[in-house]
């Protein structure tokens, strides 16, 4: 058991640290308000699959590289992060029965509920973002769902 | 097809719950510690040493291909780079005469004046990376840091004027806050008749708005704002946008006016840290007799300092 843990922690680091970079890949201004919060469905993902491998500290060590990268509060992405990580790890069985269109809608209250506490947060530090389009990374997030958890899982079936 | 395969099916989560409060509590610590006092900034300094790998990565293919085509380009290209550049050096040269004969008439009549409204005395060059920092908010990453010297609140200029100030320095890297981000206000001075006010971002990056002028001021579509120095975060004179559009509402007392910025904000790639001229003061060279209350609000006390955030 121990084990089959320390061996699962290679791909979890490997996949946070592609979706951090996906993040802060340049896109053409056009769709850049289209790019999903790529590492947080990555967090989301290693939650439901592993819990104990230490899901919750890669949620907030990823919120940690988020808050760097970005230049936002320290603490911030990682606050939301932990919050919704630990949501997520609460609600894992009750995932894994349901339907792919349920696990979607699952997984669009939890990205909602992570740009939410971003966005009350940007709030109270007095810096806020009120563009529309901020909430549209949850849908997108919500609708490559599938294909995200079809990819991680055959990556470290390996 | 949606499968989780794991073997840890176990109804229980052991201490989930003070885990998550735990780390909870540490982000809360972290982010009120950050506001409030300023010593965080060294820890994220060294944090940031471990981004700047990730942010190279990023960067470096773009740079990669660039260097490529810049290589493999041909003999006709360069030749007809070359002729492009001597013609637009002769412009310059032809300006730059002009500008001597200028300077030492504006220093003449300074030293007349018996004030030193100095523009900025050290210049240094950085290249804006290839990483995208947050789709909604006006950010660049610039490859200085506080290894060069740079500093929190310093200004940034491109070929075009002002792009924006520095928000955050890290080692080997620093975030610049464009003047057209909505978080962000720079002190200007139209050129034509000397008129006060504040220019503030609007989130996008084509215009940028002056949301104090009262409907009954002299401002005209055309004219070139500058800005003032007052505040002390930019040098005084650089060019800042010119006004594109001025709707004067009679039921409303400001009037709506757009400005588009001087700067290439969304193509700039080599950007200009200024330092400011030693001994430079050039806000405590303007008596409150010349300064004109109707059009800055008390905001304007210290606008460089509010869009640090």
């Amino acid at each position: 058991m121990m084990r089959a843990e320390r061996i699962r922690r290679l791909p979890m680091a490997l996949s946070a640290l592609v979706a951090l970079t996906l993040a802060i890949v340049p896109l053409p201004e056009v769709i850049d308000a289209f790019r999903p919060d790529f590492l947080v469905l990555v967090v989301f993902y290693w939650s439901i699959e592993s819990p104990r491998a230490g899901g919750l500290t890669l949620a907030f060590v990823s919120g940690l590289a988020l808050d760097i990268i970005k230049g936002a509060v320290l603490g911030q992405h990682a606050l939301a992060l932990t919050l919704m990580a630990a949501w997520a790890t609460h609600l894992r069985l009750r995932l894994r029965v349901f339907s792919v269109l349920s696990q979607c809608l699952t997984i669009f209250a939890l990205l909602t509920g992570y740009q939410f506490i971003l966005f009350w947060i940007d709030g109270a530090t007095g810096n806020p973002v009120t563009s529309f389009g901020r909430w549209l990374a949850p849908v997108i997030g919500a609708l490559i769902w599938p294909a995200l958890v079809g990819t991680l899982s055959r990556l470290h079936e390996r | 097809m949606v499968a989780f395969r794991s073997s840890d099916t176990s109804a229980r989560s052991t201490g989930l719950l003070l885990r998550c409060f735990l780390y909870a509590a540490l982000a809360v610590a972290l982010m009120v510690a950050d506001k409030r006092y300023e010593n965080l900034g060294k820890i994220r300094r060294l944090l940031s040493i471990v981004a700047y790998p990730a942010e190279v990565a990023v960067a470096s293919p773009f740079q990669g291909w660039a260097w490529l085509r810049e290589s493999v380009s041909t003999r006709e290209a360069l030749r007809a780079d070359k002729a492009r550049l001597e013609e637009q050096l002769r412009v310059a040269q032809f300006r730059l005469q002009r500008y001597e004969a200028l300077e030492a008439e504006s220093r003449r009549l300074r030293a007349l004046r018996d004030a030193t409204a100095g523009v900025g005395a050290r210049f240094l060059v950085g290249n804006v990376m290839d990483v995208d920092l947050d789709a909604f908010r006006e950010r660049v990453l610039v490859d200085k840091g506080a290894h060069d010297g740079v500093y929190v609140g310093q200004a940034v200029l491109d070929a075009g004027g002002v792009f924006g100030q520095v928000a955050h320095v890290d080692e080997m890297t620093s975030e610049v806050i464009l003047i057209s981000d909505a978080a962000h206000a720079i002190p200007v001075q139209d050129n034509r008749n000397g008129l006060r006010t504040i220019a503030v971002g609007t989130g996008e990056v084509s215009h940028i708005k002056l949301p104090y002028i009262s409907t009954a001021a002299d401002i005209v579509k055309g004219d070139l704002l500058v800005t003032s120095g007052l505040g002390g975060g930019f040098p005084a004179g650089y060019p800042v946008g010119t006004v594109t559009e001025v709707k004067r509402d009679p039921a409303q007392s400001l009037a709506d006016v757009e400005v588009s910025p001087a700067a290439a904000l969304d193509r700039a790639h080599e950007l200009l840290f200024v330092w400011p001229a030693v001994g430079s003061t050039p806000a405590a060279t303007l008596t409150p007799a010349t300064t004109k209350p109707a059009t800055t609000p008390p905001r304007s006390v210290k606008p460089a300092a509010a869009a640090i955030p």
